[in-house]
């Protein structure tokens, strides 16, 4: 140990002799590696698997149904609510929820003379909360699909309008109408939110209240981010009926298929729903179903975005300039101490007791260069997400990304230091202490 | 102590080849102090060195206490350096914002010795240079001989078997070059080897044993007489 501490410490003196040179490499570096870290940040939220213990059973299953025969064999992202209907006919799946997306204004029924706060709405079924491992804090989800004037809170919500986490029991009100308040949902954010990635909102956030579907249509709440309607029905009137009834299409649908064979089961359902809706006169366009999985959902939906992908790939590069640029700095530094490294080895320290003093440094450095490159990256992801305003939610870092953005820039440190350093301990002994 | 045989050592550059040494043998004894001397270029600092380990050869056998140093590797070259060779060097080569204290402690550091074996061997090795009230300045803040007198102080500590000292009075007025001569003449007493490197005749004349080396051989190998006969006469020239 009080070996080790003084190594840190004369790492800590090799500062004091040379320090504008010696910050200058630091910068450097940590400019690299702060604006990697805030790209690298985005890349890996974007490509993160959410539920890696369940990806692979949840499914995003699409019929080519519509109005018309137009001859596409491209099915609608979203669903109507007969086509939901139709799907959710079999038990096969372990959990089936369908939903959207929606908006609206809530207040506390005890505040009308309080402007009502902008809510984001999931209009949703049962399952959703099974399907996505939504963990609940008070209280828990409906007993069942049907329509009723229930809802379920975020725990942000719950503390906005009550000031606490349990109100189970309380009552809020949804635009005219007075909800009771069944579940309050823990912290919780599915990133990327790919159960929404068919609307382009994978990044967005998660909901404020949760209310049943059922519900949603007999207010009249529609989907924000995307409705298609394929008839003559106004849809602005008498909600509840057309739009169950009509070619009104809003909805996204998500089963979970636990084995490979019930995937093929449902398949097969899927094949028989339209072929009896067919049978029936109702499917005139091509059969051309579809059943992809959760970890395909982005690629399939082509909701990848493209240019967080080059600014990743602009930034490793970036990067690796930066490591050249601190290495040659760092060079200049080490080659300027050549006569002490010489006069070491003269002394009797082995090149394997110079590398343990090298490797100090690197430590001492890779600190330095951390916290540094943390700032910058801190920086960095506030111009993206001012400049991308839909990647708000995707810069968060958890202990686990930390620890590694500190190996990263303890390899980087190494990589910057060891060259150099090794240059700087090799050669004529005789020559380096002349 | 140190025998070498047929030693050569060559420069090479892209254009030109120097021969520094050719055929040297030397046999010196334990306890011996003698003398390197020759004229500059004539390649006594380079044996010096490759004595220390410092320089590597090209041809020829170098034994240290028995043990042959050739095809030894970079970690028992470094060991034997550090625990059997103390070096003096013409400009001291002390570490300039380390203490005295911190420049001594330095060789017995990569030595291994704990936090008090190696406060005992500094405070011995000050107190034999008459430096103990200044183990916490740094060198800038002593004379160039008290300087040479850390640098002694250092080479020392460990407790080497042979003192390669290269001009180790070359930087210093005749005064202070006496005191450090008187102290390597010590430390000889005491039985430890010096070899040391010297263009100054009154200096090499202090060794009982005189080295010459002209152009890379090794010319004389002489007991030298007494201080008192005339310098003429000594060198024989």
């Amino acid at each position: 140990m009080e070996r080790i501490t003084h190594e840190l410490m004369l790492a800590l003196r090799g500062i004091k002799r040379a320090p504008a040179p010696y910050f200058l490499t630091i910068l450097i570096l940590s400019l690299g590696l702060g604006i990697f870290f805030s790209n690298a940040t985005l890349y890996y939220w974007l490509n993160n698997d959410p539920l890696p213990h369940k990806s692979h059973t949840l499914f995003f299953p699409q019929i080519n149904a519509g109005a018309h025969e137009d001859g596409s064999r491209e099915p609608h992202r979203i669903l109507s609510y007969r086509d939901v209907q139709l799907l959710s006919t079999s038990d096969i799946p372990s959990a089936k929820a369908a939903m959207f997306q929606s908006a609206g204004y809530a207040r506390l029924p005890s505040a009308e003379q309080r402007s009502p706060t902008p809510v984001h709405l999931r209009a949703t079924q049962r399952d959703f909360f099974t399907l996505f491992d939504v963990p609940f804090l008070h209280g828990g989800r409906w007993p069942d699909d049907a329509a009723r004037l229930e809802i379920i809170l975020s725990k942000a919500s719950a503390e906005r309008f009550f000031g606490e986490t349990n109100v189970v029991g309380e009552t809020l009100q949804l635009g005219n109408e007075l909800f009771k308040i069944i579940g309050v949902l823990d912290d919780w954010a599915l990133l990327p939110r790919l159960y929404d990635v068919q609307a382009g909102n994978g990044a967005a956030e998660t909901a404020d209240i949760y209310l049943p579907w059922e519900t949603a249509y007999d207010l009249s709440i529609k989907s924000n981010t995307r409705t298609r309607s394929e008839d003559n029905r106004n849809y602005n009137e008498n909600f509840a009926v057309n739009g169950r009834e009509g070619y009104f299409f809003q909805s996204q649908f998500w089963v979970q298929l636990d084995t490979p064979e019930q995937q093929a089961a449902y398949e097969q359902f899927m094949q028989q729903v339209v072929q009896s809706e067919k049978e029936a006169g109702r499917h005139p366009r091509p059969s051309a179903n579809r059943l992809t999985n959760m970890s395909n959902i982005a690629e399939a939906f082509d909701a990848r975005n493209r240019q967080l992908d080059v600014f990743a790939l602009v930034s490793l590069l970036f990067l690796i300039v930066c490591l050249f640029n601190a290495s040659h700095l760092s060079l200049n530094r080490y080659l300027a101490s050549q006569y002490e490294f010489g006069l070491r080895r003269a002394l009797g320290a082995s090149r394997g007791q110079l590398q343990k003093q090298i490797l100090a440094d690197v430590l001492v450095s890779a600190t330095i260069a951390f916290v540094f490159s943390l700032l910058v990256a801190a920086g960095a992801t506030k111009l993206i997400t001012t400049l991308l305003p839909s990647t708000r939610t995707l810069t968060s870092w958890n202990i686990e990304m930390v620890a590694v953005m500190a190996l990263i820039a303890l390899i980087a440190s190494y990589v910057v230091t060891v060259y150099p350093a090794i240059r700087a301990s090799f050669g004529s002994l005789s020559r380096q202490i002349k | 102590m140190i025998t070498i045989n047929n030693l050569s050592k060559i420069f090479r550059t892209e254009l030109i080849e120097t021969h520094a040494l050719r055929d040297i043998n030397l046999h010196i004894e334990e306890g011996d102090f003698a003398a390197l001397t020759g004229p500059s270029g004539s390649g006594k600092s380079t044996l010096l060195n490759i004595l220390g380990t410092l320089e590597s050869f090209d041809s020829g056998e170098y034994f240290l206490d028995g043990q042959p140093v050739q095809g030894l590797s970079d970690a028992a070259l470094s060991r034997l350096r550090n625990e059997k060779i103390g070096f003096i060097f013409q400009s001291f080569n002390l570490i300039k914002d380390f203490s005295i204290y911190d420049n001594i402690e330095l060789p017995l550091r990569y030595r291994g010795f704990n936090a008090k074996e190696r406060k005992q061997r500094i405070e011995e090795a000050l107190e034999l240079v008459g430096l103990q009230a200044r183990s916490s300045y740094l060198p800038g803040q002593l004379s160039g001989g008290q300087q040479q007198r850390v640098a002694i102080a250092r080479a020392i500590a460990g407790k080497p078997r042979i003192l390669l000292a290269d001009e180790p009075t070359g930087n210093l007025d005749s005064l202070m070059a006496r005191q450090v001569m008187e102290l390597l003449q010590q430390i000889n007493e005491q039985g430890c080897t010096v070899l040391m490197v010297t263009h100054d005749p009154d200096q090499a004349r202090r060794a009982a044993r005189h080295i010459q080396i002209v152009d890379g051989q090794l010319h004389d190998s002489t007991l030298y007489q007494p201080l008192s006969q005339p310098l003429a006469e000594t060198l024989g020239d």
